[in-house]
């Protein structure tokens, strides 16, 4: 068999190659402050009060264990950064990060708790995570690993499996000890167990195991009747660390787990990784890879919001829509397969493009779908959304402002039935969405009616954005060839020269180093926004990989959302979320 | 034995002797429980079947032809079970409770007329309708002690959701009911039905018929009245801790209350067993339990129909339906009734 | 025959439940007993030759007020405090008042089975028809203020149990 080569040359023999190592800064956000630990409270305060540039959103609180860098700059040898990601979704999705360096190995920091309600879960995080202390936080406990864990897993010198750990044993005095809900009823406990007027309150463990939580939840409620007086989430029974494992892989192969952090959403998830990775090593992507992964990634939303559909019609007792949108599922699964030989977890995209082209043909499956989705998608309007039991049980119920939707952090269509029109495809595009025709659905009520009638309307405006990827797909490559950071070329391909030969080998088989720097990448994934912080230290792993996911904060607001409803009504609120038990514990 | 036949055939129930009454009941009385059981069994096929064609499903179909052996199948399954018994329930209630489930609604058949002749109906009381209600109000005993003997907070939540349900709406149900009675003028089942023979009573009083047709849903606890076995909320309720065969009796006394209620719709509202035209080539004697039987099956697949298609109620909805719009409206329609009767003394069953 | 057969039985389980409500130790228990004993009176109407009667007492007694009774005995947590209060044996005072009406009621009754009318009422109460008929027509008057007491009873009720009454009860503590 001969060989051919008709393919342009690879960049670096092109000539054009600047430096293939050096630090890339920070990349992805607006404005980095750097602020001592004492003077970091009155920072954020400042920065969330600002007249002329606020920000009234906390949208990710990450530290990093520096213990372990090899490229630093001169002068820093702090243990920790702890850094803060500020947010105004009005203004055109402004970012600025304030970093923290956190000296000693188990330092302390005022807590932002009194600035943002949502800084209580990732400040408890980060407590779990990297052993950071927040003093005047109130419920400074573990939220993702179990009360009786050792260590601090996102440390640099926390053993990364559990071979290099010794066994997990748990001697009975442990066991007497944790007791389930026991443990929240000693000390400044969190669930009442009596009213003002001294009665008894009843406690209900919702959960881990309850058909109706999506998945191994726990909801701890305090039930006065039926009305649920106090309602708390536990949550971490899904943890897998995947975090943590993204310190073992490269940086390609760690692509499938992006696609397990939030299953429903399959290349939504790899989408920011790569994009972050791409803004990292400054690749540039071929247009027909890009116009491929909006058209997967519509594709993937639309398969998210059939389940929603399907499972939050079932949340309020109706059994029919799930099988509806199951089977329009089906078809897109179908559809997904032909085209990436997945369903789920299709890991497809690559870092510098698409793993392969589009199969022959792949327009016509895509059309006969969307013609029959037109008809089936008003047909879904008609029984669920349009039926009165539905309209009764959903009208304010888990109402949200939309100042409290910023402060809470929400995001997504959330957000969006709360009033706002933020859709971060229209106002800070990435993928070139600035070039496809499409409505930001909004509605005003706030409630669980306004999120289904969002999300259904952006299923339409979904649909319509896949016909647009079907017209405007170009011809062309599928995968950068900037070989040096993007996926190496097919095998074919390599079998030209030795050297290529030795160049594929060792991008396989050992994994490209990518430049020193950090990276930030934010999308509209189906659930919400979502976020990944790239820190690479110039390996052919990432440093420290920070995945903010939208479940994650929308699960903080659950007590604030069904707090004084009905115990069906709990029900109704988790189902119009939009969670996925795997995106909020990663 | 040939007197037996021209008596039960001549004769009105009450002139019967005691011997003939006797036979007469245990006979039909053992061929109505032995048809109610198997159809409840094969209600339980239909129903997954109806669902199934309603959801794009297949439904069962593994078990003989078109899956007609899975209610055999799934009995041996549940009769096969381990039939736990928690350590924490109280053990005498605890399997008390399915059996006054299935008592109830059985016993319930006895009053429901089946045909013309005397003998097609198991035991004819002067006061059947009153013989329906005392039944059905309880049956909620069952709901009720299977949920405080399980000594587990969601059965004891879901015996609290059927215990105020069920009080509440057998309220307009019965005040819908009386309102055909009083154009009956007779508590009779039989009567009743005797009174449709030109009109049926669907016709004087849709508004008695619909709230009658919504109570008894809520009465059975079927979806969208479903709340004290709401899985998403409160796993399975009341029979949360029951397995087995003790499961299988609230499960199969859910659908012998299925049938005995759609029989109960069509003696009441429907005409009973009389039909819209003469079925030819059929005695008139059969003719009667076949127009019965066809009416009951449009109800039961009514009842599989709305569970199909509504989401469920919430807890306050569902009150609020019951005492601010069904009781007032069934007084309503008792008041209408009564003004109609003076007005058209001929109306329905009065001479 | 039949009526022996039926009323004997009935009787003597009427009599052992109504015993049983007094002497169980659990409430709820005492509750089912007493449904017990109200189907096994029933029953008794029954085979007096009254079936209007003995659903009526089915309907309204432990169809309806019973079912109240439980859910009510069922929400209460007494605690054992409060069940070994009740638990302890009477003092002999509080047995004297008692004890009179109880004899009274026995002799009455016994008085009442010498007399030899024990099925008095039954052939009225044999028919739901001639049953209406004696309500509204023969006892119109006392039917009516019956009614009228019962009304007010419940305007009363409602009037106590308004939301207003109760400045801090939110309305939906009254649901």
């Amino acid at each position: 068999m001969k060989f051919s080569r008709s393919v342009e040359k690879p960049v670096w023999e092109s000539g054009t190659t600047n430096s293939l190592k050096g630090d890339r800064g920070i990349q992805g956000v607006n404005d980095v402050y750097w602020v001592k630990q004492d003077e970091a409270y009155d920072k954020i305060q400042a920065l969330k009060n600002d007249p002329q540039r606020p920000f009234p959103t906390l949208f990710d609180i990450v530290a990093i264990d520096e213990s372990e860098r090899q490229n630093r700059p001169a002068g820093q040898d702090h243990r920790y950064t702890l850094q803060y990601l500020l947010w105004n979704p009005d203004r055109g999705s402004d970012k600025v990060l304030v970093k923290v360096p956190l000296e000693g190995n188990d330092p302390k920091i005022k807590s932002i708790t009194p600035l943002f309600k949502n800084a209580d879960w990732y400040e408890r995080e980060v407590y779990d995570m990297m052993g950071v202390t927040f003093e005047g936080h109130h419920n400074m406990r573990r939220i993702l690993m179990p009360d009786w864990w050792q260590g601090h897993p996102l440390r640099k010198d926390h053993p990364n499996r559990a071979t290099e750990m010794p066994p997990l044993t748990i001697s009975e005095e442990d066991l007497a000890e944790y007791d389930g809900w026991e443990m929240l009823s000693s000390g400044d406990s969190y669930i009442r167990r009596k009213d003002e007027d001294g009665n008894e309150l009843m406690i209900l463990n919702l959960g881990p195991n309850h058909p109706g939580t999506h998945g191994v939840l726990r909801i701890m409620l305090t039930l006065n009747g039926e009305y649920m007086e106090d309602v708390y989430p536990v949550i971490g029974y899904h943890h897998r660390g995947a975090e943590k494992m993204a310190e073992r892989q490269t940086f390609h192969s760690y692509i499938p787990y992006c696609d397990r952090i939030d299953y429903l959403g399959g290349t939504t998830n790899e989408l920011p990784y790569v994009l972050a990775c791409e803004q990292l090593a400054g690749i540039k992507v071929p247009e027909r890879a890009t116009v491929m992964r909006v058209m997967l990634a519509e594709i993937y939303r639309l398969c998210n919001h059939l389940v929603w559909f399907g499972t939050f019609g079932h949340d309020v007792g109706a059994m029919t829509p799930v099988f509806y949108t199951f089977r329009e599922r089906e078809n897109l699964f179908k559809i997904i397969e032909m085209i990436t030989g997945g369903r789920m977890h299709p890991n497809f995209l690559r870092i510098g493009g698409c793993s392969m082209d589009l199969p022959v043909g792949w327009q016509e499956p895509i059309k006969l779908f969307l013609k029959d989705f037109d008809a089936h998608v008003h047909e879904y309007d008609n029984l669920l959304v349009q039926n009165p039991i539905f309209k009764t049980r959903t009208r304010d119920v888990g109402k949200m402002s939309l100042a409290d939707c910023y402060e809470w952090g929400v995001t997504g269509p959330n957000l969006r039935a709360s009033g706002s029109k933020f859709d971060l495809r229209k106002v800070a595009p990435y993928c070139g969405y600035e070039g496809y025709e499409f409505e930001v659905v909004s509605h005003t009520d706030g409630d669980c009616c306004a999120r289904a009638t969002v999300r259904l309307g952006e299923m339409i405006q979904s649909a319509r954005i896949i016909r647009q990827c079907i017209d405007l797909m170009p011809e062309g490559e599928v995968m950068s060839r900037d070989n040096r950071y993007a996926f190496p070329p097919r095998k074919a391909e390599t079998m030209m020269d030795i050297e290529t030969l030795i160049n594929h080998f060792l991008a396989v088989g050992w994994g490209l180093d990518m430049p020193v720097g950090e990276s930030f990448v934010m999308i509209e994934q189906p659930k919400g926004n979502s976020g990944y912080y790239v820190v690479s230290d110039g390996r052919t792993s990432p440093y420290r990989l920070r995945i903010r996911t939208p479940s994650f904060a929308h699960m903080q607001t659950l007590p604030a959302l069904s707090r004084g409803h009905l115990l069906s009504d709990l029900l109704a609120v988790i189902g119009a979320m939009d969670f996925v038990l795997a995106d909020i514990d990663r | 034995m040939k007197d037996f036949w021209h008596v039960i055939n001549t004769l009105p129930q009450e002139q019967w002797p005691p011997l003939y009454s006797a036979i007469q009941s245990l006979i039909l009385g053992g061929v109505i429980v032995g048809a109610l059981l198997s159809a409840a069994g094969y209600l339980v096929l239909l129903e997954r079947k109806v669902l199934a064609w309603m959801q794009h499903r297949v439904g069962p179909n593994r078990c003989g032809p078109f899956g007609l052996l899975q209610p055999l199948a799934d009995v041996l399954k549940l009769l096969t079970k381990e039939d736990s018994l928690p350590p924490f329930v109280d053990k005498w209630l605890f399997i008390a409770a399915p059996a006054i489930i299935m008592l109830t609604a059985i016993l319930s058949l006895a009053v429901v007329p089946f045909g013309q002749p005397q003998w097609l109906v198991v035991k004819d009381l002067n006061v059947g309708i009153l013989f329906f209600l005392a039944l059905s109000s309880l049956g909620v005993y069952s709901i009720v002690l299977a949920g405080w003997s399980s000594n587990s907070k969601y059965a004891a939540l879901g015996g609290l959701r059927a215990t105020a349900q069920m009080i509440s709406y057998e309220l307009s149900m019965s005040m819908s009911l009386l309102a055909a009675v009083m154009l009956a003028g007779s508590l009779s089942l039989n009567k009743i039905v005797e009174a449709q023979s030109s009109l049926w009573f669907v016709i004087l009083q849709p508004l008695g018929f619909v709230i009658f047709v919504i109570s008894v849903i809520a009465e059975s606890r079927r979806a969208p009245f479903d709340l004290p076995e709401a899985e998403n909320e409160i796993v399975a309720g009341f029979h949360t801790e029951y397995s087995s065969m003790k499961f299988a009796l609230f499960f199969l006394g859910e659908y012998v209350a299925v049938v005995l209620l759609s029989f109960v719709i069509s003696t009441i509202y429907l005409g009973g067993y009389h039909g819209l035209f003469d079925i030819p080539y059929i005695p008139a004697a059969i003719e009667g339990p076949i127009w019965l039987l066809a009416k009951v099956g449009f109800f039961i697949f009514f009842f599989i129909w709305i569970r199909a298609t509504y989401p469920r109620f919430r807890y306050d909805h569902l009150m609020e339906l019951g005492w601010k719009y069904m009781i007032p409206l069934s007084v309503l329609n008792l008041i209408a009734t009564a003004v109609l009767i003076i007005l058209f003394p001929t109306l329905g069953g009065h001479k | 025959m039949m009526q022996i057969l039926m009323f004997y039985p009935s009787a003597v389980i009427a009599v052992i439940t109504t015993l049983m409500v007094i002497f169980s130790k659990n409430p709820v228990y005492a509750v089912l007993y007493l449904i017990m004993s109200l189907f096994a009176v029933s029953m008794v109407f029954w085979s007096l030759g009254s079936p209007f009667l003995a659903m009526v007492e089915i309907i309204i007694y432990a169809g309806a007020i019973m079912v109240l009774f439980l859910f009510v005995v069922m929400m209460l947590n007494l605690g054992q405090r409060r069940v070994d209060e009740d638990l302890r044996p009477p003092s002999g005072k509080a047995l004297i008042l008692p004890g009179i009406f109880a004899t009274i009621l026995l002799v009455q009754t016994i008085a009442c089975l010498m007399a030899g009318h024990p099925q008095g009422g039954t052939q009225l109460l044999n028919d739901p028809v001639a049953l209406g008929h004696a309500m509204y027509e023969k006892h119109y008057l006392g039917v009516k203020l019956a009614a009228i007491i019962l009304l007010i009873g419940s305007i009363g009720g409602m009037h106590l149990g308004r939301a207003a009454s109760f400045p801090d009860t939110k309305e939906k503590d009254l649901l």
